[in-house]
């Protein structure tokens, strides 16, 4: 029997998180006869409670180093299963400060009154302790369970509403998602066979030492691992169920997908890439630059033929998680945080705009906004701004400077090809948000929208702006995330 | 004098921002007044730091942002800062808020605050007919920041981020108050003036992060004292894509298909910052950039380049003779005259860069004031097509006809006039170009330039032709045919008077471009 031991402060974060997803579900049983509006309220400050709780650990751990679930290697240093270090710290802000968002885009009044308020933040919830592990995971086993922990309360997140879009959308995910595991779950036992380990760690040492033939093998089966993951952050060709499933949950639900879930999967593969299967100098990467390059292209060309709002936004982040992939493939974790940062506050913001619009509107369409700077102007500059900072354009400097840091990450490692399929990328996807913008700016239409906002969206997206204008005034912060 | 620098950059776009928090009532004349009386400030400020420059106190010498002597001859287009600020910005990136001006970018700074000036001016009576002036002059001034800024960048990064700031803006000036007869058509030029100029400047940045990868600096200065050499390798391609970058925005032929559009649709203030200060972004760039931070590589590809000017010259000539549009004829005069620009920067020689610097600033007045005088002629008319309008322009608007003939003789070319200056320098410079330059190939494109003049000529008297004179008898004068008013004779004097004196004492500037 081999000796564990764990640094129980590298888990506490996601420990209280599950503890919350238990609590909040407590909370709505005992609630009782009450106020729904209190009980809605209660659920939701404890979700936050939990969730400002890891933020103030990120915070003020942000530089230590600490490892969870160790043991003693028969060579080199101890292998782990979990840490948390300065990666971790730059990956669970990104992914905490989603949920935080997602928690209060779905307070009182915006969540649709069908969803039962406390399953719905206990499945929030576990998909963050899920999210946390990932990001923190350092072998391959916990990378699966935690993934799924991500996965399956999303799903019936999508359903919760209970009707058909929202089941046909959450079977899409379902299955989709099923597959993706199954095919991982084969390139894993590959490559414990191969290499005789799960760990990162010894895994990327063993790797280089195989001969030539099992090399091919482990190759094979780490291909079969990063297809896994491309199905769940919907890289080109595994992206098929992503625009229905997002089409079909409640815009807030979609927000979550958008924001934490695709966080989550781009974070596990960050891990895998920068740890494990793929270190610099091996063709898996050249094989991520290939899927970044389809994945944009794809996912930028189908957003300019879209008419409503949540699929354009859906396109587009499959083309933005395309931007993603490009200096993930090269390794480049500050670039992947900090894109992954400013991607995560304005997609909130955009998301929150559309659901304020939707409750109204519900055909969702891109004509809805038309003439909005003149009738709602907050809320339209608001949007306005999100979208020209996923642009990556002036305002938007926090958009500029990650597409830029993601385009030297690029080019430092000599894949010029790439970026300049980033540059003509630029420009598709410059041409998917201004049609949005063009509406806005356009006259009032004949009934132009114009509505009481509900506080706590109006909170959210004000503070989305808020934090999107520092960061593009000091695009320094959003690199200090990881430094 | 880095706080005048700072001021008249951020003064717009604040500006800007307290004139969209007013009420979307605010009355049209008093945007326009409040944006005339912004821009002039800018104006007088960026007037303020010529005198400061030319006149530098104290201690420093009169030789202060001129090239050593022994410098001379050497590739010009060195920044040698003046009214610097250098701040820290993103450590990650090494990016630095680092901004300066020399005797290069300040004409052009000035050139863009008259522009700006003027067009608020002429708002303040003139205005295109869908209204929301309070947002039109907002954009204005927000272009005003980004095209100064581009023009005091001393980081590359920053040059970029300045260049970009322009394209929504205009983007929105052109979608909303272009022509409203045709409201798909402006839609259309406004998108690929936008789309093609963002894939233009993705292209720059990504020439700027290879220059980047081999010198490990961001910084113009420092680039400028330590260039790059090598005309090949990595260097090259990133000569190349900055290259590419900038003539989308110049435009050179055969990028310049986004121009006839965007101008022709283009509102009257819009099509004069996009021909007046626009496309000087582009040749600002080649000699700011290519030239004395990548000599070899731009040797290499300077043939290249003056070929493609070339072509541009006599493309954009013939293709101003086909044109039954009075404003897509200047935009595509446009592309001839920037087709000089770039022979001249092409020949990399002090009289060939020096005639393209003048030229730039030559043809941002002149065409401004053809497109200011075709605005005018479109709106008395409501329709800029040639054949609509007819003839005899002397005889129904004698003033303005005047004023048409003049605008046109100084864009040809006639000498006394500051058309001439340009373009002669950049003929010069073809025939003795640099050394290591293709002598031959450069003297047959001289003499293909020249034939390009004649043709510039030509396309112009048919214009002259064709609009004003006539017989008054046959073209009856239409009802709102008012001659020249007193707005338009204001806001035009001082571009007409600038034409005069530029042209009669060219070494006004030219004195100051002492690598000549």
């Amino acid at each position: 029997m081999t000796m564990t031991w764990t640094d129980w402060q590298a888990i506490i974060v996601p420990l209280v998180l599950a503890i919350g997803a238990v609590a909040v579900l407590m909370v709505d049983a005992f609630w009782g006869a009450g106020s729904r509006k209190w009980r809605h309220l209660s659920v939701s400050l404890v979700s936050t409670g939990a969730i400002l709780f890891g933020l103030g650990y990120v915070v003020t751990q942000q530089n230590q180093f600490r490892p969870g679930f160790c043991r003693t290697a028969v060579e080199g240093p101890a292998e782990c299963s979990l840490i948390f270090e300065p990666l971790t710290a730059g990956l669970w802000a990104v992914l905490l400060i989603g949920g935080l968002g997602v928690v209060w885009l779905s307070a009182y009044r915006l969540l649709d009154r069908d969803i039962p308020v406390g399953e719905y933040h206990f499945l929030l919830l576990s998909a963050l302790t899920g999210a946390t592990v990932l990001a923190g995971a350092r072998d391959l086993a916990t990378v699966v369970i935690a993934l799924e922990v991500v996965s399956l309360p999303s799903f019936a997140m999508v359903a919760l509403r209970r009707d058909r879009r929202g089941s046909e959308g959450a079977l899409k995910a379902f299955l989709v998602s099923v597959l993706s595991t199954a095919v991982m779950l084969f390139g894993i036992s590959y490559l414990y066979g191969v290499t005789g380990t799960l760990y990162l760690q010894t895994l990327a040492a063993r790797v280089p030492g195989l001969d030539p033939d099992l090399r091919r093998v482990a190759f094979a089966a780490a291909l079969f691992v990063l297809v896994g993951f491309a199905f769940k952050i919907a890289a080109v060709p595994f992206h098929g169920w992503l625009p229905d499933t997002y089409a079909g949950a409640p815009v807030e639900v979609a927000a979550f997908l958008a924001v934490v879930s695709k966080s989550a999967g781009v974070a596990g593969l960050l891990v895998l890439v920068v740890y494990g299967i793929a270190p610099s100098g091996v063709d898996l990467r050249i094989a991520l630059a290939i899927l970044a390059a389809l994945t944009m292209t794809v996912g930028n060309l189908a957003a300019l033929r879209q008419r409503e709002a949540v699929r354009l936004l859906a396109w587009s982040s499959i083309g933005q998680v395309g931007f993603l992939l490009a200096p993930l493939a090269v390794g480049d974790a500050q670039a992947v945080v900090a894109y992954l940062a400013a991607y995560v506050v304005v997609t909130l913001g955009a998301f929150g705009a559309v659901a304020v619009v939707q409750r109204h509107r519900p055909a969702g369409l891109l004509t809805d906004y038309q003439g909005m700077l003149r009738s709602e102007p907050g809320l339209a500059a608001a949007l306005v701004f999100f979208l020209v900072v996923l642009a990556g354009l002036p305002p938007g400097l926090a958009g500029l400077f990650t597409k830029l840091a993601a385009f030297q990450s690029v080019i430092d490692a000599d894949l010029l090809w790439l970026a300049v399929v980033m540059a003509v990328n630029v420009m598709i996807g410059l041409a998917v948000y201004l049609r949005w913008i063009a509406e806005l700016f356009r006259a009032p239409a004949e009934a132009p929208f114009s509505v009481n906002i509900e506080n706590s969206a109006v909170t959210v997206i004000t503070t989305c702006t808020a934090v999107a204008v520092v960061f593009s005034l000091l695009p320094a912060t959003l690199f200090a995330l990881l430094s | 004098m880095n706080g005048v620098l700072l001021s008249i950059l951020a003064l717009p776009v604040l500006a800007a921002l307290a004139l969209w928090a007013l009420p979307s009532s605010t009355g049209d004349r008093i945007a326009a007044l409040y944006g005339s009386v912004i821009s002039g400030l800018v104006l007088v400020g960026s007037v303020v730091l010529w005198v400061g420059y030319l006149r530098p106190a104290g201690a420093i010498t009169l030789e202060a942002g001129f090239v050593d002597p022994g410098d001379r001859g050497s590739v010009p287009g060195r920044l040698h800062a003046f009214a610097e600020t250098d701040l820290t910005w993103i450590p990650a990136l090494n990016v630095r808020f680092h901004l300066a001006v020399d005797s290069i970018s300040l004409p052009l700074i000035m050139l863009t605050a008259l522009l700006v000036f003027l067009c608020c001016l002429y708002s303040l009576r003139i205005t295109p007919r869908i209204g929301r002036t309070r947002s039109l002059i907002a954009l204005l001034l927000v272009i005003e920041t980004g095209v100064i800024g581009t023009f005091a960048a001393a980081d590359l990064i920053l040059f970029f981020l300045f260049f970009e700031v322009v394209l929504i803006p205009m983007w929105l000036v052109i979608d909303i108050w272009g022509d409203h007869h045709d409201p798909a058509g402006r839609r259309r030029a406004a998108t690929t003036f936008v789309l093609m100029t963002v894939l233009g400047s993705a292209v720059m940045l990504v020439g700027f992060l290879l220059l980047y990868r081999v010198s490990g600096t961001f910084d113009l200065e420092l680039l400028g004292q330590i260039p790059v050499t090598g005309g090949h390798g990595t260097a090259l391609a990133a000569a190349i894509l900055i290259a590419l970058g900038l003539a989308v925005k110049m435009p050179l032929w055969p990028l310049h298909i986004w121009l006839p559009d965007a101008h022709a649709k283009a509102p009257t203030v819009g099509s004069v910052l996009l021909a007046g200060v626009l496309l000087k972004l582009g040749s600002y760039g080649l000699v700011r950039v290519l030239l004395p931070v990548l000599p070899d590589a731009t040797a290499t590809i300077a043939p290249y380049l003056a070929g493609f000017s070339t072509v541009a010259i006599v493309a954009g000539s013939l293709a101003c003779l086909a044109q039954t549009d009075v404003k897509r004829l200047i935009a595509y005069s446009s592309v001839g005259h920037m087709g000089f620009i770039g022979l001249g920067i092409a020949t990399m020689s002090p009289e060939g860069v020096a005639g393209a610097l003048f030229a730039n600033i030559a043809h941002g007045l002149i065409t401004g004031l053809l497109f200011f005088l075709a605005g005018a002629i479109k709106d008395r008319h409501d329709t800029s097509d040639l054949r609509v309008i007819g003839r005899a322009l002397y005889a129904r608007l004698p003033r303005i006809g005047a004023l048409l003939t003049f605008a046109c003789l100084a864009s040809l070319g006639l000498p006394g006039l500051a058309g001439f200056w340009g373009e002669m320098l950049a003929l010069m410079g073809a025939y003795r170009p640099a050394d290591g330059l293709p002598r031959t190939t450069y003297l047959v494109m001289m003499v293909i330039a020249g034939l390009g003049t004649v043709l510039t000529a030509a396309y112009f008297l048919r214009l002259i032709r064709n609009l004003n004179q006539g017989d008054p008898a046959e073209h009856p004068a239409t009802a709102f045919a008012v001659d020249l008013s007193r707005i338009e004779l204001v806001t035009w004097a001082p571009l007409v008077v600038l034409t005069v004196v530029l042209g009669v004492c060219p070494w006004l500037l030219l004195d100051h471009w002492t690598f000549l």
